[in-house]
């Protein structure tokens, strides 16, 4: 019989073989298909417009020389970008714990799940996340804008395969620091060394080496190759570097996944003192102690809590580091929102679990129950999207006016924008799910999939309508084009609040939840 | 005390979708008495049960609890009620304390503390009183929804399904929960597949079966055999 822990090539194949069961369980589960499929056409066509469109695209003739000098930045950085992606990667998988699961710690606790299986499985969801998709989509138009038409298919392959090895390294080096975490000091091991690598980032730009050492990666060699003819080259390194990050990352997440989640026993065998009724200066008492639940129910989450800090912090750390330009500053607000939304905002409800059943016993009203869980979704979003502007406002000082009101009338609409529709999500596609683990996600994965793609795109073409907003001399312009959207986002909300108050809506989400 | 009985169901229907959950299921239970609530899985227990507790609308029939309709005032219903669900039933990352805090609040009890740690010393949750609930045996959780259940001492008192995976002192506080309630003239309504403990705790039973009510008698003339056929 072989060992959980074997990662010889025989547990390869039978994980191989039970991770393409697993995915079909998965894909036997996925309640609209037609959704799903359409979801995917429209991932693999954006992908091939990326890819191509920007290199259409005569940029060189007639443009100003600003234009000209932000296209030569972009081609000098391309390499640091591909370190970027790969940075990436790392957080991604170090914050969700290693990597997602492809079922629930509950659901794979009876089967006979191999370590190497759960980092397939890990591996296969990791585009399942807003962060990763957009930037790969970013590697792929900066490159088809930067190559020459004839090195362009060499060049694109180059970066799918460099998404790949990045993957699958990150993956790698998630997996080594969930084991570090999971020893008997880790989870301080771990913060240390996260913050020791933010000081030294952050020392290096101050210094003025960041931007040097960057572009004097290897990545940079990459990216320079895959726009020549050596292209070929650069891809077999890359191939050989994912089999071999692949192969290498099963051993961390053998030894990972064999180890107790200490981080998580520690909050469930952790002692909260009582704390007395909250007394608040406005609102109602039960409101409060409502507010006061469910705001417990996010922070004493492992990976609710580990999500918001990183959201909160590095897309602001990038905005103070790098020093965005206000007109990149503006998108950064959304897609903070829409990462913090999708933590739990999508299916809001599942906070309760299988609690739902008694919170619905409670002589509450039903709307005083909506509008808290949509404050405490909107506090979340608020605050990771709050602590990126409010760096970049440190990095680049005040704006002009005009952008002022911009950023903050963006800001806004896009916290409404996506309140709004998760809340309807919420209350339309509820999901029973169990987030105590980190790995977990609030919905399906090709539902998270499908959440992620459209909160993106919602978002990133709202910031792009007040970009164009920004460069116009009037002030008040962001403000009165905020208007609309917010009187759009504020109907929407209110008819899935409506949706909430009826009875029979509101005993399918909670049984839904509860799954009982 | 109401000389009306506390409950009173007539032709219940609840439909979810295209399934039929409870279909046609009459019933009435009076204050002062316990009544339990027999079937197979399926029979449209739990069903019912979420109806009087007031979280699942009916599809149609008439269903009082305690005088409230709970078609049209689920909240004076929820006011009235005390339900231990099926399953689960505990916000996974709230202690103890914090759930018997909000229900007591949201009941307007002022004086609550003392009976709250009374009631987790009986069911021996007292020193996990300040834990999350999410680290709780099932057994645990099961106290923990009695315990919640009984706390406000409901005109009504709901438990579904309250002995499942407890251990003997469990059931023992539970039946005590449910002799108290007794004694202060409320009606318990007690769902379960355990015959032995319904008769133990209950002096009325009634059957359900596919959504329907095929028996209400004395607790006590529910025999085994009896229980068997009306079962089949």
């Amino acid at each position: 019989m072989p060992s959980s822990t074997d990662t010889g090539p025989h547990a390869w194949l039978e994980a191989a073989r039970d991770t393409r069961h697993l995915m079909a369980f998965r894909a036997r589960t996925v309640r609209r298909r037609g959704a799903a499929f359409l979801g995917l056409a429209v991932v693999v066509v954006l992908t091939a417009v990326f890819a191509v469109v920007p290199s259409r695209v005569d940029l060189r003739s007639g443009v100003s020389a600003p234009f000209e000098r932000a296209l030569a930045a972009l081609e000098t950085n391309l390499g640091a970008a591909f370190a970027g992606f790969l940075l990436l990667a790392v957080g991604a998988a170090m914050g969700s714990g290693g990597g997602r699961e492809l079922l629930s710690r509950s659901e794979a606790a009876v089967h006979p799940i191999s370590p190497v299986t759960e980092h397939l499985g890990a591996l296969l969801l990791a585009p399942v996340n807003l962060a990763w998709m957009v930037q790969a989509w970013t590697l792929l138009a900066v490159t088809a804008l930067v190559t020459p038409p004839a090195n362009l298919v060499g060049a694109q392959l180059v970066v799918l395969a460099w998404v790949l090895t990045a993957t699958a390294l990150g993956q790698a080096a998630g997996w080594a620091v969930e084991g570090v975490r999971r020893t008997a000091r880790g989870v301080l091991v771990v913060r240390i060394g996260a913050g020791a690598v933010v000081v030294v980032l952050a020392a290096l730009h101050l210094a003025g080496l960041l931007a040097p050492l960057a572009r004097s990666l290897p990545t940079t060699w990459l990216a320079d190759t895959s726009q020549t003819t050596r292209w070929p080259l650069a891809l077999g390194v890359l191939l050989l570097l994912t089999v071999a990050g692949l192969v290498v990352g099963a051993r961390p997440a053998a030894w990972a996944l064999g180890l107790p989640p200490r981080e998580e026993l520690r909050v469930q065998s952790g002692v909260h003192e009582a704390r007395h009724v909250p007394e608040p200066r406005w609102g109602s008492a039960d409101r409060a102690l409502l507010r006061r639940l469910d705001r417990g129910s996010v922070w004493r989450s492992v990976g609710m809590r580990r999500g918001l800090m990183v959201l909160g912090i590095g897309p602001g750390l990038v905005a103070l580091v790098a020093g965005l330009e206000w007109g990149t500053v503006l998108l950064l607000p959304g897609l903070t929102a829409s990462g913090a939304a999708l933590l739990f905002g999508v299916n809001a409800w599942c906070l309760d679990g299988k609690g739902m059943v008694w919170r619905e016993t409670l002589p509450v009203s039903s709307a005083d129950v909506f509008d808290v869980r949509a404050l405490v979704v909107a506090e979340c979003m608020a605050a990771v999207s709050g602590v990126t502007v409010v760096l970049a406002l440190l990095r680049n000082g005040l704006p002009p006016l005009v952008t002022g009101v911009a950023v903050a009338s963006c800001w806004l609409v896009v916290l409404v924008q996506v309140l709004a529709i998760v809340m309807t999500w919420s209350v339309r596609s509820p999901y029973s799910v169990d987030l105590s683990s980190p790995r977990a996600t609030p919905a399906p994965h090709a539902a998270m999939a499908g959440y992620a793609g459209r909160l993106s795109l919602v978002t990133t073409l709202t910031a792009m309508v007040f970009t164009g907003l920004a460069a116009l001399p009037w002030a008040w312009a962001p403000a009165v084009v905020s208007l609309p959207f917010l009187a759009w986002s504020t109907r929407r909300l209110l008819r899935a609040r409506r949706r909430w108050l009826a009875g029979d809506e509101r005993a399918r989400v909670v049984l839904t939840v509860a799954a009982v | 005390m109401s000389q009306s009985p506390a409950v009173v169901v007539r032709d219940l229907h609840v439909r979810f979708g295209d399934v039929e959950a409870v279909s046609g299921v009459d019933l009435t239970a009076d204050s002062g008495r316990a009544t339990a609530l027999l079937g197979r899985n399926g029979a449209g227990k739990s069903t019912t049960m979420k109806v009087l507790a007031g979280v699942v609308p009916p599809t149609s029939g008439s269903v009082t609890v305690a005088g409230h309709d709970a078609a049209t005032d689920a909240l004076g219903v929820k006011r009235a009620v005390g339900y231990c669900p099926d399953v689960g039933g505990l916000v996974p990352r709230a202690t103890p304390w914090e759930h018997l805090q909000l229900s007591a609040r949201l009941r307007r009890m002022d004086d609550w503390e003392e009976r709250g740690r009374d009631l987790l010393e009986r069911f021996e949750l007292g020193d996990v009183a300040h834990r999350v609930v999410g680290g709780f045996s099932h057994g645990m959780s099961r106290r923990l929804s009695v315990v919640l259940a009984s706390l406000h001492e409901p005109d009504v008192l709901l438990l579904d399904e309250p002995f499942d995976g407890v251990d003997p002192l469990g059931v023992e506080a539970t039946l005590e929960v449910v002799a108290d309630a007794r004694a202060r003239g409320a009606c318990v309504l007690l769902s379960t597949h355990l015959r032995d403990l319904a008769l133990e705790a209950c002096g009325e039973a009634v059957v359900l079966r596919g959504g329907n009510r095929v028996a209400a008698m004395q607790a006590g003339d529910l025999t085994g055999e009896a229980y068997r056929a009306l079962l089949d």
